[in-house]
């Protein structure tokens, strides 16, 4: 147990010696060498224990990643150039959604009244079973399937650029639709519209001042949303859905890169409980299929 | 020399704090319950897939006919009641995911391990560095996985699977060729995890997944289904020797999706293009939307608000047997 006891003793001493020399060291290159002590690099005359400035160098040293992560996940334009010059992954390019799940209800129109696997409410099913397409058409409303929460699950190819250096700018050809993701400052208020207002904020990881490579993923928060479809076949979301997403990149060993966005749609008035789910794209190097394809109430 | 021992010291003084700063990106604590989101493919991972829908799937021909000749009776001999169980089959399944990490004497995780709806073995994702084992060597019911960390991502490659059916209740096979890919990040309280399978014998492309769990430390994860126990299901089969299949050409619900639902037989069968939204091209001169909803339109309701949820309604419930409504009922309840 002596023995024990001695050696923690010991490495604590070492520790602490060693942390002290590089302090002064650290001083020296960010300060000056008129900032080093007169008892530096002595450290076998000094005390086991560190002074408190010390420990504040030390605790602020040995945190440079955590804060370098701390300040970039206020994301936004944290004070550096740009969200875009922040970006930790590339969202840019043109993505195809693989259609590997729900085909039924993503690639084709399903059948009214089949609402599985959404969490509807019973307003929200009674909506549902109300929908009439030709209704939506003489209404101009044709795209109501095509707002952001249920543009997401379509068969879609989307291009993302950025619009500005803070403004991340989402087209697809099916519907021909346009999404803002705006870092920073929130959109002024407008009407409401099937895309919504959106704001954007990066989550970094990483990226230290030790030449760490960066890693990342986008989040965003979609609201003012005109009343639109989670499913071509009429199952709705209302004006107070609130639609989340999350947005990963990946990429295979082989080059292939996924864009995995996982998503929240909430809303108190059709839905009972949130509706969850992540689709995939890939990300296409031959842009050539994409096609402009107008809102389509019934196909 | 006074130079040299103070280099040296300084090296050795950075490399110790470095390594008690800890590392720039901080693993993501996966451990915990997380309970099923059945959000997505509700029929396929809650009463089984059709016969005959293989919607969505990239199968080879060799796919396509192997699970052609797939029978409802084929699970019930006992050299294939595990089939259906391949490393990450809770993809296709209903019930909760835990995880946990395995960590060794000074603290450092050396696997993580994510157990739930998987009725054969554990996956356990190793994650000290070591190597894949020889192309050779023997195939496991779990595979072989290794795991690294990319940000929050956990990323994990799984190999010496053996052969099994990539979706439950229909007999699409994946092959022992077959290896994963897979990315599990957890944001907030949700866990995403994608697979992308790839094998060389049944799928032209890469089969992707992604599906969502959420943290909840009441996840049920139901009684005991780690693992796959077999017996003896059909007396009529048991020492026969006989194996359940259908001839080719003779699958009597080959044509199910075309006749219930107007889906093309091409997409129903699964290729690779019908994947990709310009076949909605082909679709919309052939796709007629069937007169009203079949069976399994309700799917979460039914089961969260039985009876009555809807009084009045139209939606369909699949026709349950009464006294499995009863049930139903009961628990929900």
């Amino acid at each position: 147990m002596g023995r024990i006891f001695s050696s923690v003793i010991a490495w604590d001493r070492y520790a602490a010696r060693c942390a002290n020399f590089v302090l002064d060291v650290t001083r020296i290159a960010v300060l000056g060498a008129r900032s080093a002590p007169k008892r530096h690099w002595r450290p076998a005359k000094r005390s086991a224990v560190m002074s408190m400035g010390g420990v504040a160098w030390l605790a602020f040293v040995a945190s440079l990643p955590a804060i370098d992560v701390a300040a970039q996940t206020r994301g936004a334009r944290g004070g550096t150039a740009s969200a875009r010059a922040d970006a930790p992954i590339d969202l840019t390019g043109q993505w195809v959604a693989i259609i590997s799940e729900d085909w039924r209800w993503r690639m084709i129109t399903p059948p009214k009244g089949d609402i599985v696997s959404i969490p509807l409410s019973l307003q929200g099913q009674q909506s549902a079973e109300a929908w009439d397409p030709a209704r939506d058409e003489a209404a101009g409303e044709q795209c109501k399937a095509y707002g952001a929460p249920g543009l997401m699950r379509g068969p879609i190819r989307m291009r993302i650029s950025w619009q500005d250096d803070n403004t991340l700018k989402l087209e697809t050809d099916y519907g021909i639709q346009t999404r803002l993701l705006r870092f920073g400052a929130a959109a002024p208020p407008g009407p409401r519209s099937w895309q919504g207002a959106t704001s954007a904020q990066w989550i970094v990881r990483g990226g230290g001042g030790r030449g760490a490579p960066r890693y990342g993923s986008l989040k965003t928060i979609t609201s003012n949303l005109r009343p639109g479809y989670l499913r071509k076949n009429g199952v709705p979301y209302s004006e107070r859905a609130l639609f989340t997403e999350h947005w990963d990149v990946h990429s295979l060993p082989n080059g292939d890169k996924y864009l995995v966005n996982t998503n929240v749609v909430e809303d108190p008035v059709y839905l009972q409980a949130p509706f969850q789910t992540a689709i995939h794209y890939k990300l296409e190097r031959d842009t050539s299929k994409w096609d402009p394809t107008p809102c389509d109430a019934r196909f | 020399m006074r130079r040299e021992i103070l280099i040296g010291r300084l090296i050795g003084c950075i490399s110790l704090l470095t390594v008690v700063s800890g590392p720039a990106f901080a693993q993501v604590e996966l451990g915990g319950t997380y309970a099923i989101r059945m959000h997505e493919d509700y029929i396929e991972r809650g009463p089984g897939s059709f016969l005959g829908d293989f919607t969505g799937m990239p199968l080879s021909d060799e796919g396509r006919a192997k699970a052609l000749r797939y029978s409802s009776s084929l699970p019930s001999t006992i050299e294939r009641q595990c089939l259906a169980q391949s490393p990450w089959v809770g993809l296709y399944r209903p019930l909760a995911l835990r995880i946990w990490s395995e960590v060794d004497e000074s603290g450092r995780v050396v696997a993580w391990v994510m157990a739930g709806d998987y009725l054969r073995d554990h996956v356990r994702i190793w994650m000290d560095g070591r190597p894949h084992p020889s192309a050779n060597a023997w195939h496991s019911p779990s595979g072989f996985t290794t795991g690294h960390w990319e940000g929050d991502t956990l990323v994990a490659r799984t190999t010496h699977v053996k052969t099994a059916w990539i979706r439950r209740g229909v007999g699409i096979p994946g092959s022992d060729q077959s290896t994963f890919t897979v990315f599990i990040t957890r944001r907030e309280n949700l866990l995403t995890i994608m697979t992308v399978q790839e094998d060389p014998i049944y799928l032209t492309e890469p089969h992707v997944v992604s599906r969502v769990w959420e943290f909840d430390p009441r996840a049920s994860q139901g009684p005991l289904r780690d693992t796959c126990n077999v017996g003896v299901e059909i007396p009529s089969l048991e020492d026969t020797g006989e194996v359940p299949h259908y001839l080719p050409g003779q699958n009597p619900e080959e044509d199910f999706m075309v006749r219930i639902y107007n889906i093309p037989k091409e997409a129903a069968m699964g290729y690779a293009q019908t994947l990709y939204p310009e076949y909605r091209k082909t679709l919309r001169s052939v796709y007629k939307p069937p007169e009203s909803c079949g069976r399994y339109c309700c799917g979460w309701i039914e089961r969260q608000g039985l009876p009555g949820a809807a009084p009045g309604l139209t939606c369909n419930d699949g026709n349950l047997p009464p006294a499995l409504r009863k049930t139903l009922t009961a628990t929900e309840r």
